[in-house]
């Protein structure tokens, strides 16, 4: 509550100040009501000023004292006049801006001094933020002026409506060629030709992004000054300073401006995709595929977000007409915490329209948590690659978005002067909040599991393989009974086989009677036979053993499982090809792999396990652990666990031949109680290893703790 | 160059050269918030070695001693020989060597000696160094620090520094110039004296003097009128230009040469205590408001209730107007003129009438005196006919008492103690108690404390504190031990915080038929007389803490037999600092003396803390005196060190927004 004194009105009220000529006003509206806009033209910066404010300024001539003009104001008496120490912080914040002219000389100590704290300031914003470094290039202005008459048509209802056109055309095609569109984008988005080509395509579709800013301040009479390029998370990009159009009276004028970016990269979006679709594969081809992800994919989810400070929060600030969204929502917060969790009744509020209030709070925790998670992945991903990097990134970000409001928080407690009298009370709440959320975070036990995924498994013992082509004839045991080790099982026919045998024995029979006939006259002709004898017996014993092959016997004791026992008879089935199985007792259980990272907490904290077979993911089994290989691995049991295959497990492309996981893994064979269905055998399953119920907090400990062991190799 | 010199005046030969320094000032620099830090740390770091620059004074003082026998020899000619050798060492350097001060203390003390009878004390010539070095000398009650500051003062204006002896009030600036003055004529140095009503060349005068005695409020006073004076253009450079290019008159335009050395007595009062206090020269304008507003809006704020349209900030005495009473005193002043139409102002129209009808009591803050408002201080309980309250507040006070309107009046210039001493070249204190301010004073000063030892060593006893429930225990116990004391010859001082405690002090003395006299809102003449009366046999002296300052109680024949002057606290002070100086007015140099104090837990430090009290009086109901009593003492304890913290906090953020209001003010120059 501010009064309408101030015990320093008496330095200020004999000066006669002027406002300086590079100073311009002008009228705007906002949520209804009148405001002014101060422009500084040397400086590039605006100024919201109250219509009691802006009447304040214009009654500023030189001539007349700030007493004077202060009760000139004062007696108009319909709006709200300034009090003194509102008019002091005008004519300081004016000051400040270097807008104020006065009688009296400069202070030369004080100037220095400010432009030491500026020049600090600039510094101090640069170290905070060291990936936004801005380098200006030069100044567009002129050339801008001159190509005028290519771009100024554009800003009409005709540009309105054939770039709808075109954006509506890019989107048919699109949308017709879709699945080709998503698998390009699988098989070549990331390689590495395209990354380059991505990377350059990436400058040039920025640099017309900017172009369009620049075209749109220019036509409606703004002025452009600056170009440069600055480095976002070490990616270089061109800005331009396109902060005249703040000036402009109408909020879709200023919106035009801040959208024109995105404008341009639909645009180019949609005339990538028509050539997309017509040229053949080839270099034309994958750049307009890169402009059109550039251009419409990543414009949209970056540039468009409206909780980024990106374009698309300027839309929306001035959309809803509350100028400086970020900055007030954040006061707005705290505002709201001062007065209703404090109980200071005199803080001021950021508010200064109707509807305000919902925009601020609402943006403010959107905005928190989106740059919270964006963040954290950013870091989260950079780490994967290069770790002391990523961690630096995270501490930076979370120090940006966490711990500096923390402190300021604690030290706002702690000393502020506002909370005199009502300190025990905002240090009793905010201390009872950090409880709570303390308890919450590690007093709380929620339910804690790994999951992990397995396959149906049977050992390669119990597996009934075809030892040789052939048609299947007969199944000699019936299916799902018991069957003793050496019981014939199967009977296999091969024709060709049984005919070879024969015509090798006939031949056999052959060679043995010419043998005897040359034997006792021709010894060198015996000799020569009966080496083709030899040769040839030696043939047929190998055709005969596999005639053998033909009839398939258990090997070992078990259940005899014939999956597909109707429709197998007369089959023709080939070597290796796995026809049923001989199941033991325990036989069959899931086999999971457990990656490294998991593999303590499923050792230290066992706990009931339970299943989910993939084919019936609705369906909980109860399990149990029936034996663990001690030793870590990196030999994948089934390919169906692999990244490749659909699984949680990144292998080795290098070597296809073996499935290799890159980092260890652990294996566990989970026995399910009541057994498992035999037609999933070989599927995918889901296990859950129950480790009783955690905090998070410490959960969350142990991960990280989890992270820097791995990195760090301790 | 020769022909610009016609364009110049041409300069007059018996005009006297302007002097080499027209202005001298120091520049606070701007303070970063790490300085902050690191000036309280090296204040607390030096606030632990105040004992050892006391000491470090010792060697300068003995060498003065030892040139002692040498001067005594001498005649009074030899004596006055012997200045220009003296004078001239000083001057030599910035910092003249030991050796050179020790000769001039020697000379200082000899002539001190013959024109006094009081040649300096060895601790006395430690505390004037160690004042010359810049620094708060700390010396026990009754160690002569008049006579300290004179030597000090003297040598510094031997050296040829102006030196300002500033005292907390005029009676003391007086007789202390007075009994001072042949000392300094002896050694050719002119006393100034700065007194009420004095004209504008009169102070000049006197501020030209070598040496100049003035109260703290004067001398701040004169320091604004002179920045107004000088306005925007306070460069020493521009000042010597102008005295050479004045048009010849002989009219002074500034009262002080600038501020070049000040030695404060009771330092810790002027520069702690009060530093909070802000010093406004104002001139007259008319009042903002028609006398027809302020009946409106008194008339408003009486239709409002408390818990639901405002309430009164606790601990800061300032009215919070809720949002139903906005609503209120917009609705009832909707109909009245456009006066009324802008909300800040009615907001404040009628936040100033709620003010002056609840937070302002008659008799209280202040009294009316032939039709006329007229401020009371609440400390001292002296009126103020000079002061007014800013803000409209006045004239809203004027009518609601009904008395004429006065003219508003607009602010030329402020300051506090606190700015204004941080400007001088070289600032040095003296005081009795400097415990627990030692990192301020350094912190904002640049001041360390050097602890001088006593002459001889300290005979005054301290009495346990003894607790009382509630405040008529306490009485009883009080005029009992009063009569008790009295019977017996011995004289009791009773000390108060303020003028209200001491008179009710007075009331239950006489209620219990004792014979006493009550310093209260008299003259600091007629204060310093009664209070130096206090140690006469069997007397008792109710005073304030203020009431007579720098008077030395001397004790009647035959006292110190019985045991000295017998001080009596009866409320705590808000800060020990206090309650020490009250310790201090017995037992003076070695005399005996008894402090006691006899406390109860209605003390005005527990307010606003009732389960403190509700604790202490259970304690005190249950436990055996043996444990309950250092309980109580330690829970009032508490509350002090609680009360200190708070207002050093005060002091701080006082001047922490008062550099950044310089901030934002820096584009209306420097006006004072």
């Amino acid at each position: 509550m501010a009064s309408l004194f101030s015990q320093s009105w008496y330095r200020v009220s004999g000066l006669k100040p002027r406002l300086r000529g590079h100073a311009q006003i002008h009228r705007q509206r906002f949520r209804g009501a009148v405001w002014y806009v101060l422009q500084d033209h040397q400086t590039g910066r605006f100024h919201r000023l109250s219509p009691a404010a802006n009447l304040f300024l214009c009654l500023m001539d030189g001539q007349r004292s700030v007493q004077e003009i202060w009760e000139m104001v004062c007696a108009r008496g319909d709006d709200d006049p300034p009090t003194q120490d509102e008019t002091i912080r005008l004519l300081s914040l004016l000051h400040g801006a270097d807008l104020l002219q006065g009688a009296f000389p400069p202070d030369f100590a004080e100037l220095s001094e400010r432009a030491a704290s500026t020049a600090r300031r600039t510094m101090m914003a640069r170290v905070r933020n060291p990936l936004a470094l801005r380098l200006p290039l030069f100044d567009p202005d002129r050339l801008l002026e001159a190509l005028r008459p290519l771009y100024q048509p554009l800003f009409s209802v005709t540009g309105l409506v054939c770039w709808l056109l075109l954006v509506l055309t890019g989107i048919t095609i699109a949308t017709l060629h879709w699945h080709e569109l998503i698998g390009d984008a699988a098989n070549q988005m990331l390689t590495a030709q395209n990354l380059a080509l991505m990377m350059v395509t990436y400058i040039v579709v920025k640099g017309l992004h900017e172009l369009g800013h620049a075209c749109a301040t220019k036509a409606w009479g703004g002025e452009v000054h600056e170009v440069g390029a600055m480095l976002l998370v070490l990616i270089p990009a061109p800005y331009v300073e396109a902060s005249a159009a703040a000036a402009f009276a109408s909020k879709w004028q200023r919106m035009v401006v801040s959208a024109a970016g995105i404008i341009v990269e639909l645009a180019l979006a949609a005339i990538a995709a028509i050539v997309w679709a017509l040229a053949e594969p080839g270099l034309a081809r994958a750049v307009a595929f890169n402009v059109m992800v550039i251009g419409g994919v990543s414009t949209l989810l970056f540039n468009g977000n409206p909780l980024l400070r990106f374009d698309g929060y300027y839309i929306l600030a001035d959309w809803v007409e509350i100028p400086n969204l970020g900055a007030r929502s954040n006061r707005y917060v705290f505002y709201w915490l001062q007065k209703h969790v404090f109980g200071i009744h005199d803080a001021e509020s950021p508010v200064t329209a109707k509807g305000e209030r919902g925009w601020l709070a609402g943006y403010a925790v959107a905005s928190f948590l989106y740059r919270m998670m964006v963040s954290l992945a950013i870091a989260a991903v950079i780490a994967t690659q290069f770790f002391i990097f990523g961690v630096a990134l995270a501490i930076v970000a979370i120090a940006g978005i966490l711990v500096v409001p923390l402190v300021k928080g604690v030290r706002f407690l702690l000393l502020d002067p506002k909370l005199r009298g009502r300190r025990r009370r905002a240090l009793t709440l905010t201390g009872a909040a950090a409880g709570a959320l303390l308890l919450l975070v590690f007093a709380m036990p929620l339910p804690y599991a790994t999951i992990a995924q397995g396959v149906v498994w049977v050992p390669d013992r119990s597996e009934l393989r075809a030892r040789v082509d052939g048609v299947l004839a007969r199944v000699a045991a019936r299916p799902g009974e018991a069957v003793a080790r050496g019981e014939t099982l199967l009977q296999l026919e091969d024709p060709v086989l049984s005919a070879r045998v024969a015509v090798l024995a006939a031949q056999l029979e052959e060679l043995r009677q010419r043998y005897d006939a040359v034997r006792l006259t021709d010894r060198v002709q015996a000799e020569i036979l009966n080496e083709q004898i030899g040769s040839t017996s030696q043939t047929l014993d190998s055709f005969r053993s596999r005639t053998a092959d033909l009839t398939l016997t258990a090997g070992q004791e078990g259940r005899f499982i014939l999956p597909e026992a109707t429709d197998l008879v007369g089959r023709y089935v080939h070597r290796g090809d796995r026809i049923g199985y001989v199941l033991e007792a325990e036989d069959p259980v899931i086999r999971v792999v457990v990656p490294q990272a998991d593999i303590d907490l499923v050792r230290s904290r066992p706990g009931p396990v339970a299943v989910r077979l993939a084919d019936r993911v609705e369906e909980v089994r109860p399990g149990a652990i029936l034996r663990e290989v001690p030793g870590a691995q990196s030999e994948v049991p089934s390919p169906a666990l692999t990244a490749p295959g659909g699984g949680p497990i990144p292998i080795d492309m290098s070597n296809p031949q073996k499935p290799r996981a890159l980092q260890s893994i652990f294996i566990f064979d989970v026995q399910v109680a009541g057994g498992i269905p035999l037609d999933v055998l070989g599927e995918r399953a889901y296990v859950r290893f129950d480790h009783g119920r955690e905090a998070i907090g410490w959960r969350v400990l142990r991960s990280l703790r989890q992270v820097f062991l791995s990195q760090f190799r301790v | 160059m020769s022909d610009g010199a016609g364009t110049l005046p041409r300069l007059q030969k018996q005009r006297p050269l302007p002097p080499a320094r027209a202005w001298a000032e120091r520049t606070v620099p701007p303070e970063g918030k790490l300085d902050r830090a690191l000036n309280w740390a090296v204040g607390i770091a030096r606030a632990r070695l105040a004992a050892f620059y006391g000491l470090r004074y010792r060697a300068i003082a003995e060498h003065a001693a030892a040139l002692a026998p040498e001067l005594a020899g001498l005649s009074v000619e030899a004596l006055h020989a012997r200045l220009p050798a003296v004078t001239s060492a000083l001057r030599r350097s910035e910092s003249p060597p030991p050796e050179a001060l020790a000769a001039a203390f020697a000379l200082v003390r000899e002539w001190s000696g013959r024109l006094l009878g009081q040649p300096h004390y060895p601790v006395q010539i430690m505390g004037a160094a160690a004042l010359l070095d810049g620094r708060i000398a700390q010396m026990a009650t009754g160690e002569g620090k008049t006579l300290t500051a004179a030597l000090a003062a003297s040598t510094a204006a031997l050296a040829g520094i102006p030196v300002h002896v500033v005292t907390v009030n005029a009676y003391l600036a007086e007789r202390d110039a007075e009994t001072m003055g042949p000392l300094y004529r002896a050694l050719g140095l002119s006393v100034g004296i700065i007194r009420e009503k004095q004209e504008l060349p009169e102070r000049a005068a006197a501020y030209a003097c070598d040496i100049t005695y003035c109260t703290n409020k004067d001398l701040t006073f004169d320091y604004l009128r002179d920045r107004i004076t000088l306005g925007q253009r306070a460069s020493d450079v521009r000042l010597k230009l102008n005295e050479l290019l004045r048009p010849s008159g002989p009219e002074p335009r500034l009262r002080l040469r600038g501020l070049h050395f000040a030695i404060v007595d009771e330092a810790d009062s002027v520069l702690v205590d009060e530093a909070r206090t802000p010093l406004i020269i104002s001139a007259e304008v008319p009042s903002q408001f028609a006398p027809e507003m302020l009946t409106r809006a008194l008339s408003v704020s009486q239709s409002l209730t408390q818990p639901r349209d405002y309430g009164i900030v606790p601990g800061e005495r300032r009215i919070l107007l809720h949002p139903a009473g906005l609503e209120a005193i917009e609705a009832a002043t909707s109909a009245d003129g456009p006066g009324w139409r802008a909300r800040v102002t009615r907001e404040e129209l009628v936040r100033q009438a709620l003010t002056a009808l609840h937070l302002f009591h008659r008799d209280e803050h202040y009294i009316l005196r032939d039709g006329k408002v007229v401020i009371v201080d609440e400390y001292t309980g002296r009126v103020m006919p000079d002061r007014a309250w800013s803000d409209g507040l006045h004239q809203m006070i004027e009518h609601k008492e009904g008395c004429a309107l006065s003219a508003g009046r607009s602010t030329l210039a402020r300051i506090t103690y606190q700015r204004f001493f941080r400007r001088y070249r070289r600032l040095a204190g003296m005081t009795g108690t400097a415990g627990g301010i030692e990192a301020e004073l350094w912190a904002i000063f640049r001041l360390s404390v050097a602890r001088i030892p006593t002459h001889r060593p300290i005979r005054r006893r301290h009495l346990p504190d003894l607790v009382f429930p509630d405040t008529t225990a306490k009485w009883q116990h009080v005029t009992a031990r009063v009569a008790a004391l009295h019977a017996g010859g011995i004289p009791v001082l009773i000390g108060t915080r303020s003028v209200a405690a001491a008179e009710e002090a007075s009331g239950h003395l006489g209620d219990a038929g004792l014979n006493h006299t009550l310093l209260s809102a008299a003259q600091d003449k007629a204060e310093a007389e009664i209070v130096a009366l206090a140690g006469g046999q069997g007397r008792i002296t109710v005073a304030t803490n203020m009431a007579g300052r720098g008077t030395d109680i001397k004790l009647a024949p035959g006292v110190a037999e019985r045991g000295g002057l017998h001080v009596i606290m009866i409320e705590r002070h808000d800060a020990r600092r206090i309650d020490d100086q009250l310790a201090g007015r017995s037992g003076r140099q070695g005399e005996p003396g008894c402090f006691q104090a006899i406390l109860s837990l209605d003390d005005p430090l527990l307010d606003g803390r009732p389960l403190s009290r509700l604790l202490g009086r259970a304690v005190l109901a249950t436990l055996p005196a043996s444990l309950a009593q250092p309980m109580a003492r330690r829970l009032l304890r508490f509350a002090q060190a609680r009360a200190e913290r708070l207002h050093a906090r005060m002091r701080r953020e006082l001047m922490n927004s008062d550099q950044s209001q310089e901030r934002m003010l820096a584009f209306s120059g420097h006006s004072e």
